[in-house]
């Protein structure tokens, strides 16, 4: 498995793309196979398998390998508390609350005017 | 909001936020504050429009590091009340114009507390199909929260290992 210089870029590489956020999405359902994740789009099955191992080398989803059939997941690790669309948007808004919440300090220690 | 949350549909979050209520609102009604962290770091936030008055358009966008500023938020505020509440749907946009897509109304309070501020966050959304839809449509907004996520994962080791 190829390492990324930034950890990040690699994700961010791995989201900056429709098919690939589409998998994601798919994912989010459930874990799929390979097939089963193609099936929606008009592409070889080659140029689908690089979309698939970068998002494996990105470490969103993981793979493996069911006799003749690759099923992929979405890696809970890397999405930690996401899990399904009303928790995923519940982490937003407690994320912007925190992000808030370190400005508001912020902005206090400096003791700048409200 | 008058209406109870639906747990279906609706999330609901508060906290205490020791300030004054003061500064914690002019964090969410200053343009420039606000920019400062609505949306995750490393991405830069925008904040094109912040019209504070029903009707007033809300927009943001977003850039990853060396990228273009690309659509985040668009949206409509449908109620301000000054240093105490601040309502706001994507399903309009500006003047109420009705939105191409859109699938939340936010509701966001603040109270005076004993400890400084009482925070509440309160988001409606539609109903399944449209949290389906939205996530057909790719993560959109919780890109932010899963970069997050894992920059908070792998900041540390990206410290120790430059």
């Amino acid at each position: 498995m190829e390492q990324y210089q930034d950890p990040l870029s690699g994700v961010f590489q791995a989201l900056a793309d429709p098919t690939r956020r589409a998998v994601l999405g798919r994912l989010s359902t459930g874990p799929a196979s390979v097939s089963d994740l193609a099936e929606p789009f008009a592409m070889a099955l080659p140029s689908f398998l690089k979309h698939i191992r970068l998002l494996e080398e990105s470490g969103l989803i993981r793979t493996r390998k069911e006799g003749r059939v690759r099923r992929c997941e979405i890696d809970r690790r890397q999405f930690a508390a996401v899990e399904g669309w009303l928790s995923e948007q519940r982490a937003l808004w407690e994320d912007r609350a925190d992000r808030l919440e370190r400005f508001v300090a912020k902005v206090q220690e400096k003791g700048e005017p409200t | 909001m008058t209406e109870a949350p639906d747990p279906e549909r609706d999330l609901t979050l508060s906290r205490i936020i020791r300030a004054p209520r003061s500064l914690v609102w002019s964090a969410w009604a200053d343009p420039d504050s606000f920019a400062q962290w609505w949306i995750p770091a490393p991405t830069l936030c925008k904040v094109v429009a912040m019209d504070l008055r029903p009707g007033g358009a809300f927009v943001t966008e977003m850039s990853d590091p060396g990228g273009p500023f690309v659509p985040h938020l668009s949206a409509c505020f449908l109620d301000v009340a000054q240093g105490e509440r601040i309502v706001f749907t994507n399903m309009l946009v500006g003047d109420f114009r009705p939105a191409e897509r859109g699938f939340m109304t936010a509701a966001i309070t603040f109270k005076d507390h004993a400890e400084g501020t009482e925070y509440a966050a309160h988001v409606m959304h539609r109903n399944r199909a449209d949290r389906e839809k939205h996530e057909e449509m790719g993560f959109l907004d919780g890109w932010g929260t899963v970069i997050a996520q894992l920059a908070a994962l792998v900041e540390p080791r990206v410290l120790t290992n430059p």
